[in-house]
């Protein structure tokens, strides 16, 4: 199928772009790399009426601002990769990175796009919603700063207004030593997940001092755990107690079933993919 | 719905067209410039027939709007070997049985030239494993795969000399 008929409007400053998306409102949408919003055009289960290109706008830094790693909303997947700073203190996310499409995918999708369309089996959603990270909205009238706890409502719905951009995302920088880890079961490698788990652990020596947990495909947004979370702190990275953890992660969620597979098969994997990651993060961490 | 003015340069042949913003760049090459080579497979970025080349940087074509790609420099699976086929890796997919229909043959080859061009240039021969990442967007319905796998393998080893 081809997508119905749109305006196409290029954006060359973010004002532009911020300008045309007020004036379009519902009607308008940005396009970035195109790796989601063509196919639906194409499926025609999304019809805009108007697109504002932004890929011409720079906003694709990487780079330390404060106590946060600043990634704009036009940094390509791919460039994660070969990013010293994330290599350095988000292994989780680099881990993540791995599991999202394919190599030309990953050449063109962004960051916002990603976020902005919140797939709930996707990578980054939850990566951000592991770190709290805050979503950097621009529109026309300002600008604000949401917890990515906060940015996804629904399945594709975000807490993005009409006229509402993403220009950045703000991962707060760890404070000490962590290890993390990212996993997924999918049909193939590339393919939506079934569902992935992300971790990181912040240690003191041999001891498990803070922990971060999420889940992305069970639900319709990415899902933490704070009793896991307290389950792990305190413990140590020879003997995390992952099997038990995969246990009480794996009972607090009530996944969806699909095509993909039941609610049953699910649980199932959360619990063995949480074991999986919390085993992997704290061996890389003591090794 | 307005017209837009757009110049593109497909295989070194430049042309201004007024297309309509909606129109696919797989299409607008396929229907304006008379190049068969860009296959749709499915026109949702799941199979990877429609791989071009956007100022050298292999796109699907069919998640990309012709609009969007004015003033850009585009190849497409004629400008390897012209059909004749003597690039490298066309050879290669020839003699070790990568391809059976075809039909998803332009696709993988537009995937795969940079990515054999990257490890000629630098002299490393890949794994099985990475040669499949590398071309894990794309989908053969025929071949099994392993004579792909194979031709990747024959293109850069007899290029950096280091053999199978
Ligand atoms: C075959 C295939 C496999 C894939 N596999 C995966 C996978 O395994 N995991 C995964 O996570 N993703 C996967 N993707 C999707 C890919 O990662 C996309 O790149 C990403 O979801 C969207 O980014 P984009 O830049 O392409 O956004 P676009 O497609 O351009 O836009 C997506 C949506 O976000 C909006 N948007 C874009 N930028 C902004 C912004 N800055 N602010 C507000 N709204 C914005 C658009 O209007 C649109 O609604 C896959 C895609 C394909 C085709
Ligand atoms: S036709 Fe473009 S990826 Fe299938
Ligand atoms: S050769 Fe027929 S689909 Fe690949």
């Amino acid at each position: 199928m081809r997508p119905s008929a749109f305006d196409y409007h290029k954006a060359s400053t973010l004002d532009q772009a911020l300008a045309l998306l007020a004036e379009f409102g519902d009607d308008g949408r940005p396009l970035a790399g195109g790796q989601s919003l063509v196919p639906m055009m194409n499926l025609r289960l999304a019809r805009p009426r108007h697109l504002v290109d932004i890929n011409a706008l720079p906003l694709d830094a990487i780079e330390i601002r404060g106590d946060a790693l600043h990634i704009g909303a036009l940094v390509r997947h791919e460039r994660y990769f070969t990013d010293p700073l994330i290599a350095e203190h988000f292994p989780a996310f680099l881990e993540a990175v791995h599991w999202i499409g394919h190599p030309t995918i990953r050449r063109h999708g962004t960051m916002g796009g990603s976020v902005s369309h919140a797939d709930p089996t996707a990578e980054l959603p939850s990566v951000c919603v592991l770190h709290d990270a805050l979503i950097v909205a621009a529109s026309a009238s300002g600008e604000r700063r949401i917890p990515a706890t906060e940015f996804f409502l629904n399945a594709y719905v975000t807490a993005l207004e009409p006229g509402e951009m993403v220009t950045a995302v703000e991962f707060p920088l760890p404070s000490g030593p962590t290890s993390g880890a990212f996993m997924e079961l999918g049909e193939r490698v590339g393919d939506f997940a079934i569902a992935g788990i992300g971790v990181v652990l912040g240690h003191d020596g041999n001891t498990i001092t803070s922990a971060r947990i999420v889940c992305s495909g069970a639900r319709l947004v990415p899902v933490r755990s704070a009793d896991v979370e307290a389950f792990l702190v305190g413990r140590t990275l020879a003997d995390p107690g992952a099997q038990e953890a995969g246990r009480i992660f794996s009972a607090a969620i009530d996944p969806v079933g699909d095509h993909a597979a039941s609610a049953a098969y699910r649980k199932g994997l959360i619990k063995e993919l949480t074991r999986r990651c919390i085993a992997h993060a704290a061996g890389k961490a003591s090794a | 719905m307005t017209m837009t003015e757009t110049t593109l340069t497909v295989n070194g042949q430049t042309r201004t067209l007024d297309v309509e913003p909606r129109r696919l760049l797989a299409d607008v090459i396929r229907q304006e410039f008379d190049i068969a080579g860009v296959h749709i497979g499915c026109a949702h970025g799941a199979c990877g027939c429609c791989t071009v080349h956007i100022d050298g940087t292999p796109r699907l074509s069919c998640l990309t709007f012709a609009v969007q790609c004015d003033g850009r420099d585009i190849k497409t699976v004629e400008s390897l070997g012209g059909f004749d086929a003597t690039h490298v890796l066309q050879l290669a997919f020839k003699s070790e049985h990568g391809l059976q229909c075809g039909y998803c043959t332009p696709g993988f080859l537009m995937t795969l030239v940079p990515y054999v061009e990257e490890n000629v240039a630098r002299g490393t021969l890949p794994s099985d494993e990475d040669i499949r990442e590398a071309m894990s967007g794309n989908i053969c319905r025929c071949t099994g795969y392993h004579g792909i796998v194979a031709a990747v393998r024959k293109a850069i080893g007899d290029q950096i000399g280091g053999g199978q």
